[in-house]
């Protein structure tokens, strides 16, 4: 094309003084930083949290059953996955850089194996945990009433059901999904160049 | 670092707001990508190592952020020009911004951002360095894109 040089003149003269100035923009980033960390150090703390509570419910509950202590070991053991989990997590979000787009297309399948992975074996292990220790825990606290008995352990067994067959493979599926569409997006553009 | 990072800021955002205008065609939304380049320039200024130009650094993760920026392009302005366009008689500044971004909305994805970084002037090699290709198949593109752009130029009655 002959007539870049005007091309380029009208591009310049594209109106700038909307841009937000320095002091909006340091704002932003400091709520942009503080915004990812917040949500990533509420999930942590919340697991610090309830697991913080089972362990002071190990001391003050004294408990006269073995189920029930197994089933304290299994519910703090499962707190302390989801802990380390998303400590990892904050790590690895926070080591992510400004990756080139054939770097970004590696880092997403990582993630994708890393999710696969933590599907099928770190959250097993996980709601495994909870699911055991929950059924044993309760035991002692309504052992001497049947119809309390049967109520409990059908609530506790629907929940358990509820979350393994349907909650599960339906967040894994939709963020397995989110993702590959992520992946299949950044490849075609790829391919363009 | 603080004030270093507000002098870049001010030298470099309105050649980062062109560029996603140029990817965008949407003021707000080329803002918001904008602010996120600088986000992550400021995330990663202590590891540059200038082993290229900042402004070579700062393009390549703008025109990355452009190129993520799925469901925003989603909505973007992609409509084709009408088949017979009446000659304009004076256009206006804005008005020939507006086509020009219209045309460079046509293109392809990284055609758009291609096309941007050369009408910010950039030289061929540093837009080969940005959007990782070897010089002479960012030549070629460049090639291609001029001859699309003449075409919807001439066709609206420019650059005869």
């Amino acid at each position: 094309m002959d007539n870049l040089n005007d091309l380029k003149k009208i591009w310049l003269s594209a109106d700038t003084s909307g841009l937000p100035d320095t002091a909006t923009i340091m704002r932003a980033i400091c709520k942009y930083r503080s915004q990812k960390l917040i949500k990533k150090a509420a999930l942590i703390l919340a697991a610090i949290f309830l697991t913080a509570v089972m362990i002071s419910v190990v001391f003050l509950y004294k408990s006269v059953m073995i189920s029930t202590r197994l089933g304290e070991a299994c519910i703090i053991g499962a707190g302390l996955i989801l802990v380390f989990t998303n400590i990892g997590s904050i790590g690895r979000l926070y080591n992510l850089k400004s990756l080139s787009n054939k770097e970004f297309i590696a880092y997403l399948e990582q993630v994708k194996i890393n999710r696969a992975k933590y599907y099928r074996k770190t959250q097993v292990i996980g709601l495994s945990l909870v699911s055991l220790g929950l059924l044993l825990y309760i035991y002692e606290g309504v052992r001497l009433y049947l119809w309390l008995l049967l109520a409990s352990y059908v609530f506790v067994l629907l929940y358990i059901l509820v979350m393994w067959l349907v909650v599960r493979p339906r967040v894994y599926k939709r963020q397995a999904k989110k993702l590959d569409a992520t992946i299949k997006e950044m490849k075609r553009l790829a391919d363009q160049f | 670092m603080q004030q270093s990072f507000e002098e870049i800021y001010t030298q470099y955002s309105p050649q980062v707001f062109r560029v996603c205008m140029g990817y965008i065609n949407d003021p707000a939304q080329a803002r918001d990508l904008t602010q996120e380049t600088f986000i992550a320039v400021w995330q990663n200024l202590s590891s540059f190592r200038n082993e290229s130009k900042l402004s070579t650094w700062i393009l390549r993760i703008a025109t990355n952020n452009c190129l993520r920026a799925l469901e925003k392009s989603k909505r973007m302005v992609t409509t084709d020009l009408p088949f017979d366009i009446p000659l304009p008689h004076e256009e206006t500044q804005e008005e020939k911004l507006a086509f020009l971004y219209k045309c460079i909305a046509e293109l392809e994805e990284t055609e758009r951002i291609i096309i941007s970084l050369l009408l910010e002037d950039l030289p061929q090699a540093e837009i080969a360095t940005i959007i990782g290709l070897t010089e002479g198949n960012t030549r070629v593109k460049i090639h291609r894109i001029k001859e699309k752009l003449a075409v919807k130029f001439r066709d609206h009655g420019q650059f005869e």
